[in-house]
């Protein structure tokens, strides 16, 4: 099976590098949710432009990622996208600002503006994230971020069933 | 942003859009002279070279694919050129030649992408790729559809879209099936007609009148468009093995980025498709050759806008190079080379998409890494791409500070830098002064 042939009902994207240190909690959280799920992990990702033919028709898309807002590391927040918005929402590639753990080249809400232009959008997104705390280069998980990742596996196998 | 009298002008750019990764651009002006250009970068490669370090010569490939999420393929076929040239190993040409095709599905995917989603918008007036779609829908299905064929190509040989897992040193874990391989036929034909369609498309846009003074380097095979491997040669003809390349190549710190700055004999030179195009276009598929001449493109460009053209003539060019290697396919049995480890240096040298990528190892009897060098392509495009925007900031000057923003961050784009190649961050900033 391939790509061009295979579209799964959920699909789950992991971003994020291992070797970025907790930017690495993406894909870790969205491999084992897949193993605990019917769910098809698509990642590890870089750009969200590769979720474009990955996504098509899927009744659910959860994009894992490590997040930098500011609370205390560890903390998992699951937040809907409503791929229908007509506003043109922050992110997109004129979002990348300095400092952030970013390398997209086209932001999420970029791609699924793209996504909704050529009627390639999922029917549901929901992003989980995982606050990071730190991302410089090298391998393994701050104690706080890996302490999260069963709740964020629960979340996101949670999310899974209700489909 | 721009600050400053009219004497002085300083713009600012920050988070240059759509190129890969995030940077910042400054340009200065003082009395209608641009005075100083600096495309700043914040992280070194060295640190990824650091972590090579101590580790096992057979993990290189997969480490170095993770370093840079755009093309990861380039990164792997560098480390295993570079490992088996340490241990004194030659693959069979069969290896070689799926190689090739792995190597052709991350061209054709990331030359789709930046030809429709990320350049494109550029000619047409269109502030990103969602006014394209809105504005001309078929033209981004079009693209999306060629950059799915690449992905189908690096998913069958590679075991994923994403990052490829059955790439190992000597060749690759297990080699896939001819009925597998034959399957990638028919939408290879169709991305073939997508890629002449996309010549025809960019050749009639309009390009600014600007010429470039480049020196270009890029990888030449007698037989083939370079890609999987090479001589490095520059377009007055000379050349050079690639075992002397980390020692005519030097790089230098320069206090304003933590990148490096790579000059050749003194000079700085342009690797990627307007390189390759002028050194290979001898060896280019007839399709290609062919589709080049159909919109007028001179044998050598050394206009940087046109560097879209020369892109999607590169895309026929992979599309049928894939086509024919599908059509060729002989499984490698075994499908790799064992590979025993031996303390030495090997030095490895491939095509990105975005350039020449080089990698050096030293590696101990154990086969444990003792260092590590990587060039990629955007260090080596660098000091010619801050030489374009003085060039286009100069010609430029008449224009209000919004648009001669844009038109610098057009000049970035002219060269789809991998900025997470070179460095993680990137924040655009054009100041003038």
């Amino acid at each position: 099976m391939t790509t061009m042939d295979r579209h799964a009902r959920v699909v789950l994207a992991g971003f994020g590098s291992e070797y970025r240190l907790d930017d690495g909690v993406g894909p870790l959280v969205a491999a084992r949710a897949e193993r605990e799920s019917e769910a098809r992990d698509v990642g590890p990702l870089s750009d969200p432009l590769d979720l474009l033919g990955h996504w098509n028709g899927a009744e659910l898309v959860i994009v894992i990622d490590a997040v930098r807002s500011g609370v205390a590391p560890g903390t998992v927040r699951v937040v809907e996208i409503d791929v229908d918005a007509d506003s043109r929402v922050t992110g997109g590639d004129q979002s990348a600002a300095p400092g952030t753990t970013s390398t997209h080249g086209i932001g999420l809400e970029g791609v699924l503006r793209l996504a909704r232009a050529i009627g390639q959008a999922p029917k549901r997104l929901v992003v989980v994230g995982i606050e990071g705390e730190r991302f410089g280069v090298g391998e393994g998980l701050s104690p706080a971020v890996e302490a999260a990742v069963s709740d964020a596996v629960r979340a996101v196998v949670g999310l899974v069933r209700e489909v | 942003m721009t600050h400053g009298s009219q004497r002085e002008r300083t713009i600012g750019v920050e988070g240059i859009s759509r190129v890969e990764g995030e940077g910042s651009l400054r340009v200065s002006v003082r009395d209608g002279t641009v005075t100083n250009v600096a495309l700043e970068i914040f992280e070194p490669p060295r640190y990824f070279e650091a972590m090579l370090v101590g580790r096992h010569f057979s993990e290189a490939p997969d480490i170095t694919a993770r370093i840079c999420g755009i093309c990861p393929v380039a990164y792997q076929m560098s480390a295993c050129a570079a490992m088996e040239d340490a241990c004194g190993v030659v693959v069979d040409e069969r290896v070689t030649a799926l190689r090739r095709l792995l190597y052709c599905g991350e061209w054709i995917q990331s030359h789709a992408l930046h030809v429709y989603l990320l350049h494109a918008p550029d000619f047409l007036g269109c502030a990103d790729a969602v006014e394209l779609a809105e504005r001309d829908r078929p033209a981004i299905e079009r693209g999306l559809a060629l950059k799915r064929t690449g992905n189908l190509l690096m998913e069958t040989v590679g075991g994923r879209a994403i990052h490829p897992v059955n790439v190992r040193v000597g060749g690759f874990y297990r080699a896939p099936d001819r009925d597998v391989i034959a399957a990638l036929g028919e939408p290879l034909r169709h991305a073939r007609d997508a890629a002449l369609a996309t010549v025809r498309w960019v050749g009639g846009f309009d390009f600014p009148d600007v010429v470039g003074d480049y020196r270009y380097v890029a990888l030449r095979h007698p037989e083939h468009y370079a890609i999987e491997r090479g001589r490095p040669t520059s377009a007055d003809g000379s050349d050079f093995d690639v075992a002397h390349f980390a020692d005519l190549v030097v790089e230098e710190h320069v206090e304003r980025s933590t990148a490096l700055h790579a000059r050749l004999g003194g000079r700085h030179y342009l690797t990627g498709p307007l390189a390759r195009y002028a050194i290979n276009g001898d060896v280019l598929p007839s399709i290609a050759r062919q589709a080049a001449r159909d919109v007028g493109l001179a044998t050598r460009v050394d206009n940087p806008f046109q560097s879209i053209v020369v892109r999607a003539v590169e895309l026929v060019a992979a599309c049928d190079e894939a086509l024919s290697l599908v059509e060729a396919y002989e499984p490698p049995d075994p499908p790799a080379t064992e590979v025993a480890p031996r303390a030495g240096i090997g030095t490895g040298a491939t095509e990105a998409p975005r350039g020449l990528l080089f990698h050096q190892y030293e590696i101990d009897e154990r086969g444990t890494i003792l260092r590590a060098r990587i060039v990629p392509p955007t260090s080596q495009n660098q000091l010619t791409i801050e030489d374009d925007l003085r060039r286009v900031a100069q010609a430029g000057l008449d224009l209000d500070d919004h648009d001669l923003q844009w038109r610098c961050e057009q000049a970035v784009r002219n060269h789809d830098p991998c900025i997470s190649c070179a460095a993680h961050f990137l924040d655009l900033e054009v100041v003038r002064s």
